[in-house]
């Protein structure tokens, strides 16, 4: 098993980055460090929080998830079936989409775990495609709103604050401290660490890799499930022609800066909700700058490149002084 | 219909086993570029039979093929619900409606383009180019009849344009919205766009529409203040709350790309309780179904339909025009108009008409 980040340190470099962005923001336009905007950042933050925490468990194992963004959308899309066939009871309508994100991360676990596809990129891919049409066949690509509908239960999530403090986020906090928990302190988050940092060593101790795999992936689509509950209840609809929307890129990129790697054993939550809060001011910023989107777009793909690049820099660099630790031994 | 769904399922369980048995890193490739060829000839030879077999005697049987941008939205399930309807209408002529998985899928759509122009199944076609510029390439030297539909190809090929322009219905919008803010009690007409994809034809021809319609109805239209929300609802909320966060003082317009960013961007406001936009006018675009009944319900104040309908059954109408040796004009309106809470009902009455729940 890799060795994992730990001390408050190692988030030093993201934290900064955080602030550096936030001071130059307040700088660039005066709405930004407002109370108000600040939790339209949080409440902005929320989808992709919740969607990075199932994506940082696929890296972790060295896998990947481009299914969640897809689930999110089909979640709210048989949402909107039940709706529009006079399911109009919120409860219900929360707890089939629950289910059915946890139901296909489930399927994308067996399809690796079980069927034996050679990475999960294939499978996800696939199941980013089958939701997609799934999608749009359940709602006869029609957008369906839940607006005015008597299910306001659904909308509370994404909508509801707290004195001013979202309820999105409050959620995503819970969550965060929960899988914190459970990755540092329980043998279930050790086994993930193990799967995707040394797969050998996981056979060797017995640890029954496949059922881990499985987990991490149904955690995934739930996940991915209740951020498609926190969109309907910010938008107020839903729309099968957004399965194919990149959602999934945002959340690796919020992973990849927080700290995880596409080679595995490596990430933590602390880390990936600095990398999702980074996306979300970048993005609130530039929209109070109307910047285009193509800049946008342009800066947010160097910040991913400068956070890797960064991470591969230190990786070499720790090596080195190993290697000349070892010399200085001989 | 069974035929097509049948020919369709079969050729890409045969596609499957053999790139299955090929093995290696080919198999993907041979996959994806016979697949389409496949499943197109099959949907050539069936509409060829139905075509023979169903004409009329006196009446000359043609086979029209109709590619539009996606298939996978409700603005154009309308526009095949048009070109159905004709089709339905007159049994001689085959109508096959075909279109790529989503609006930004150009390759998709330049291949579906390709494989029919040379399948020789067709005798006109009708062409939704995602991009005008790749299509007048495509179909260069072409002798068949070729008209487009909702957006306009330029090239000697294309015998007439069937639709409304993206800009000027837009402008309708624009005109409009500015009407309903001065009603709402706006002294100082001011409008922001949240516009669709940058870069996208589609989106700069309605972002441009609404500035013209808003500056010529005398409002001020915050150009570079524009947020591209690229069709997602998620991106419009935030969007809206950033506009919020810039004009503490209200916005009366706020002019969408279509229907799920007006309906989003209502819903922001209205979760934020934010009383300086409480009378802020939300036009969308495209007129849907879901619209009407926002717009009905109050979630939304007005939206631009153009008349997706109209649109594909007077362009097949066009073709099948044409092959009958007909001239035809080189642009046929099939009209527009702004849905408000004075016509949403009937409209709504009329979209279940035509595509029914």
């Amino acid at each position: 098993m890799k060795k994992r980040s730990s001390g408050l340190m190692d988030y030093a470099g993201t934290f900064g980055a955080l602030l550096i962005l936030c001071i130059i923001m307040t700088i660039a336009s005066d709405k930004f460090l407002r109370v108000n905007n600040l939790m339209n950042i949080l409440k902005q933050t929320s989808f992709n929080a919740l969607v990075a925490t199932g994506m940082l468990l696929a890296l972790i194992t060295a896998g990947i998830d481009l299914s969640v963004g897809a689930v999110a959308t089909f979640a709210g899309c048989v949402a909107g079936f039940l709706l529009s066939r006079g399911v109009n009871n919120a409860l219900i309508l929360i707890l089939v989409m629950l289910l059915t994100g946890t139901a296909i991360g489930t399927i994308n676990g067996l399809l690796l775990t079980r069927l034996h596809l050679p990475h999960p990129f294939v499978s996800t891919l696939g199941m980013k495609n089958v939701l997609w049409g799934a999608s749009l066949i359940v709602t006869n690509s029609q957008m369906i709103a839940f607006s005015n509908r008597g299910v306001d239960g659904v909308l509370t999530l994404g909508s509801a604050t707290i004195a001013g403090f979202p309820v999105s986020f409050v959620v995503v906090i819970i969550i965060y401290i929960i899988m914190h928990i459970l990755l540092t302190r329980t043998s279930l988050g050790r086994s993930i660490y193990c799967v995707g940092g040394n797969p050998e060593a996981t056979r060797l101790s017995g640890i029954n890799s496949a059922n881990v795999l499985t987990f991490c992936f149904a955690v995934s689509g739930f996940m991915a499930a209740l951020a498609g509950l926190v969109t309907i209840g910010r938008s107020g609809i839903c729309n099968g022609a957004n399965a194919i929307q990149p959602y999934d890129t945002d959340a690796i990129a919020a992973c990849i800066i927080g700290g995880a790697s596409f080679r595995g054993g490596k990430g933590t939550m602390i880390g990936t909700m600095l990398g999702a809060l980074i996306i979300s001011v970048l993005r609130n910023g530039f929209t109070l700058l109307s910047v285009d989107s193509s800049w946008q777009n342009l800066v947010l793909g160097l910040v991913i490149i400068g956070a890797v690049l960064l991470d591969v820099i230190r990786g070499r660099m720790a090596a080195n002084a190993l290697r000349k630790a070892a010399a200085a031994i001989k | 219909m069974k035929r097509k769904v049948l020919s369709v399922i079969m050729s890409a369980m045969m596609v499957a086993l053999l790139a299955g048995c090929s093995g290696g890193g080919n198999a993907g490739g041979a996959a994806s570029s016979a697949a389409p060829a496949a499943s197109s000839e099959a949907a050539g030879a069936a509409s060829s039979e139905d075509a023979g077999g169903a004409g009329d005697a006196g009446d000359a049987s043609y086979s029209v093929d109709v590619i539009l941008k996606t298939l996978a939205s409700e603005y154009w399930s309308y526009v095949k619900a048009g070109c159905d309807a004709y089709a339905e209408e007159h049994p001689n002529i085959t109508v096959d409606v075909k279109g790529p998985a989503s609006e930004q899928s150009y390759d998709e759509q330049q291949n579906m383009i390709e494989t029919d122009l040379a399948s020789g199944a067709y005798d006109a076609f009708v062409i939704a180019p995602l991009q005008g510029e790749q299509v007048a390439t495509l179909i260069a030297g072409q002798t068949a009849p070729i008209l487009a539909v909702d957006t306009n190809i330029v090239a000697p090929e294309v015998l007439s344009f069937v639709g409304t322009a993206n800009e000027d219905a837009a402008k309708e919008g624009g005109l409009a919205a500015v009407a309903a803010a001065k009603e709402a009690g706006w002294e100082e007409v001011t409008a922001i766009c949240i516009a669709g994809t940058q870069g996208d034809s589609t989106a700069q021809a309605r972002l441009d529409g609404y500035q013209k319609g808003v500056e010529e109805a005398g409002g001020t239209f915050l150009a570079n203040e524009t947020q591209w929300g690229e069709s997602n609802p998620e991106k419009a909320v935030a969007a809206m709350e950033a506009i919020m966060q810039n004009h503490p003082e209200g916005v009366a317009i706020i002019v969408c790309h279509n229907d799920d960013s007006a309906i989003a961007a209502a819903k922001a406001v209205r979760d934020s309780g934010n009383e300086a936009f409480a009378n802020t006018i939300f036009c969308g675009f495209d007129g849907t179904k879901t619209a009407c009944r926002a717009i009905i319900a109050g979630d939304e104040t007005m939206s631009v339909a153009q008349e997706a309908f109209d649109m594909g059954y007077k362009a097949v109408e066009a073709a099948v025009a044409a092959l009958n040796g007909e001239t035809l004009d080189p642009f046929i309106d099939s009209g527009c108009s702004v849905v408000d809470s004075s016509n949403a009902q009937s409209r709504l009455d009329q979209l279940n008409v035509y595509y029914p729940e």
